[in-house]
């Protein structure tokens, strides 16, 4: 069995001899991970790392779904529509056919959409951004006509027609946040569900001269980029990792991403600030400078490069990244015994479930972005189907511990997400 | 008592959950007492009740439940619209926030009392108290800077703030940011102001002296040297003295910080004649000192060996 690099079995040659809170809790994560890294327990696979427990895994997300959660879960009453969404795409990425579950899901999400277009947490919640992307991706993911019909395409778009700001942003929901959320969940639905580009004649933002979606937008996001390189959820905030996917993925839509980034974020700069953020010796990303690695940022981080590399037109060369060190993290720090989690000191969640599979399907995938340029600038958002796999990355991983490719912008399954678009585009009007 | 059996609520009808024609998926074995109080709250939203017993009932559920946006969002129209003491407001939510950390709807909600109430006095301890607990919450630091932008406390101590917080961790990069934010958020001409550049340089360094492989305060200089213009320019080639003393390239085993390795490759990329010193750097960061990033330090070399990619 192949040996263990020193990278991730050793704390790194340099340490500041000062001691602070960060240091602290940063030198305690790594003396949790790094018995799990260089000792791994359990079936091993040939590079010696804890196969993908995906039995355990289904589970844990089915779970989730079925069961009736105990009254702890009082707390995410505001976001079922995430809980269904997470569970949802985990199992997709796991390989286990989700498409029994199409009625539960209609049935589940019926009451949570508005008669004003938006889905809420829950029935008689208001309208938000966040849960209607987790509404409008669940049905995504789970697929056909009976799911995709439920949304009320018109109605939802005169309500995302509210959310558009004057300045290019967009807000969380009425009287809410403003924040880069609100842009990359907006811009995922429209683009999903092939939206007007165009904003509803009501909408307040056309007061600032305003008239269409995209208008100001990829300029709003560029005032999200820090001094330290990274991208935050508003400007002048501080740089995170959730914020650079959102912006990237949200520019990735809006025009393919060799133009849309190239023109509007200091790559270079990004570029460093994303590899910072990968965690020695533990080999997954942290979301912010001097912060703890997180199963979560495995996709938020790691789904960056794959964006980057289609930004640069660099897919196939050399990685920038290290999909062998994110890989060992997820292996061996984020399993428990069914159900993905942040650190080993925490307990596994659908949330993290998610974000750290579609973490693991960028680390295992080569993707390409190619796009027929007669398609692009028809209606808004065509950038976002130009993405293909092409090959499988060098990771320490056996074929039983790869799982299926998520779509690097639109986290569904790549096919569910070209039936959507295509079946929408076949409508004429609503 | 249950809101049923109370006579203040004998004209309401309570709204149950709808939970669609099928069997729902993650559904929540909900408290009683929860599940009818938000039976009634979609009753009163259902009609846009603004009351005092409504105003109630909010409290009721955020102590339930306080991710609850849309508990929040109805709370303070009810406040707005009833002309409430707002005052009264923040004492009650005080206590929330604080055993609530996480919680984002509170700070919006206190945004929105602040703003309203048009007077940040004693905003500033407050937050104090939640960095205590939680020195680097997103939050509580995207609230800090509306604050000051809002009430332009630019110069109301700010700046000091920024030191005693990094004080206690240098590592805090959330106050990095603030510091930046504070220094230059104003307006792009303190970047051409020598006193306010030359004071962030010396501060900044002083910082690094302290734990040379602290990557904020290097993130920060960079930045400066970037930023900084006109009178108060900053080339980067003049940080590198200050880089080599934790890198000396003619003396590797004796390097004690991979970010001054990165500026000085850097630097030393700008000049052909040093190009050699560059690649020095960026070997020693991909080979011994930061093998993690060896990827991203190989890519910085390809680049510099003219393989043109941004």
């Amino acid at each position: 069995m192949p040996q263990t690099p020193s990278q991730f079995t050793e704390l790194p040659p340099i340490q500041d001899s000062l001691i602070t809170k960060s240091s602290e809790v940063e030198l305690a994560t790594a003396k949790d991970c790094l018995p799990l890294l260089a000792n791994p327990e359990g079936r091993l696979n040939s590079f010696g790392l804890p196969h993908l427990n995906r039995a355990g895994h289904i589970t844990f997300l089915r779970s989730n779904l079925e069961d009736l959660l105990p009254r702890g879960f009082t707390a995410a009453d505001a976001s079922r529509p995430w809980m269904l969404y997470w569970a949802l795409s985990g199992l997709s990425m796991l390989g286990d056919d989700v498409t029994d579950l199409r009625d539960q899901v209609v049935s589940t999400l019926t009451p949570m959409q508005n008669r004003d277009g938006g889905f809420g947490g829950g029935h008689g919640q208001l309208s938000h951004l966040a849960t209607t992307y987790a509404s409008v991706l669940s049905l995504v993911t789970v697929g056909g006509y009976a799911a995709l019909n439920l949304i009320n395409r018109k109605t939802l778009w005169h309500w995302l027609g509210h959310m558009k700001q004057g300045d290019g942003g967009f807000t969380m929901c009425e009287g809410g946040e403003k924040d880069i959320r609100g842009a990359y969940c907006a811009m995922t639905v429209i683009s999903l569900l092939n939206l007007p580009n165009e904003l509803p004649p009501e909408a307040p933002a056309r007061a600032d001269g305003v008239e269409t979606f995209l208008a100001k937008l990829p300029e709003w996001i560029s005032s999200c980029q820090t001094f330290e390189g990274g991208i935050a959820g508003a400007p002048t905030n501080e740089a995170h990792g959730a914020y650079a996917f959102c912006a990237l993925a949200c520019l990735s839509i809006i025009a393919p991403p060799n133009e849309s980034i190239r023109r509007h974020i200091d790559i270079p700069a990004l570029i460093s600030w994303l590899a910072y953020r990968q965690c020695a010796p533990e080999g997954g990303f942290a979301g912010r400078t001097n912060k703890l690695v997180d199963g979560c940022y495995s996709h938020w981080v790691g789904g960056c490069w794959t964006l980057i590399s289609a930004a640069l037109q660099s897919e196939g060369s050399a990685d920038i990244w290290s999909r062998e060190g994110l890989t060992r993290y997820i292996l061996c720090c984020c399993q428990g015994s069914a159900g993905l989690r942040d650190k080993p000191t925490t307990y596994p969640d659908g949330y993290h479930s998610c974000y750290v599979l579609a973490g693991l399907s960028a680390a295992q995938n080569v993707f390409k972005f190619e796009v027929d340029e007669k398609l692009l600038g028809v209606t808004p958002g065509t950038a976002a189907y130009g993405w293909t796999t092409v090959g499988q990355a060098n990771v320490p991983g056996d074929e039983e511990d790869r799982i299926i490719p998520v779509h690097p912008v639109l986290v569904v399954p790549f096919e569910r997400a070209a039936e959507c678009r295509g079946y929408f585009e076949s409508k004429i009007g609503f | 008592m249950s809101y049923s059996a109370s006579p203040l609520w004998a004209d309401i009808v309570p709204l149950p959950q709808d939970d669609g024609p099928g069997q729902p998926l993650a559904a929540i074995a909900y408290s009683e007492k929860y599940s009818e109080a938000m039976s009634y709250l979609r009753a009163v939203m259902a009609s846009n009740e603004m009351s005092e017993r409504a105003l109630d009932l909010t409290s009721d559920i955020i102590a339930l439940n306080p991710a609850h946006y849309t508990v929040w969002l109805y709370r303070v129209r009810i406040l707005l619209t009833l002309k409430k003491d707002l005052h009264a407001e923040l004492s009650w939510m005080n206590p929330v926030a604080l055993v609530h950390l996480k919680n984002y709807q509170i700070w919006h909600h206190r945004q929105t009392i602040i703003n309203a109430l048009n007077n940040p006095d004693g905003e500033t301890d407050f937050i104090s108290k939640m960095f205590a607990k939680d020195a680097k919450n997103y939050h509580v630091w995207s609230y800090r800077q509306w604050l000051v932008k809002r009430f332009s406390l630019w110069d109301a101590g700010e700046l000091e703030f920024t030191e005693q917080m990094l004080k206690e961790d240098v590592r805090n990069n959330s106050a990095w940011n603030h510091r930046w934010y504070v220094v230059f958020g104003r307006g792009d001409e303190a970047f051409a102001d020598p006193d306010i550049v030359m004071r962030e340089v010396f501060f900044t360094q002083q910082s690094i002296r302290l734990a040379p492989q602290n990557p904020s305060p290097w993130n920060y200089l960079r930045a400066l040297a970037r930023r900084a213009s006109g009178p108060a320019a900053l080339p980067l080639s003049s940080l590198q003295p200050f880089a080599n003393t934790f890198a000396p390239l003619s003396a590797p085993d004796a390097v004690k910080s991979t970010h001054a390795l990165d500026l000085l490759a850097e630097i030393h990329s700008e000049n052909e004649a040093d190009k050699d010193k560059a690649y020095q750097a960026l070997e020693l960061l991909a080979t011994r000192y930061d093998p993690i990033r060896a990827n991203y330090w190989n890519y910085r070399r390809a680049t510099l060996e003219g393989v043109k990619t941004v």
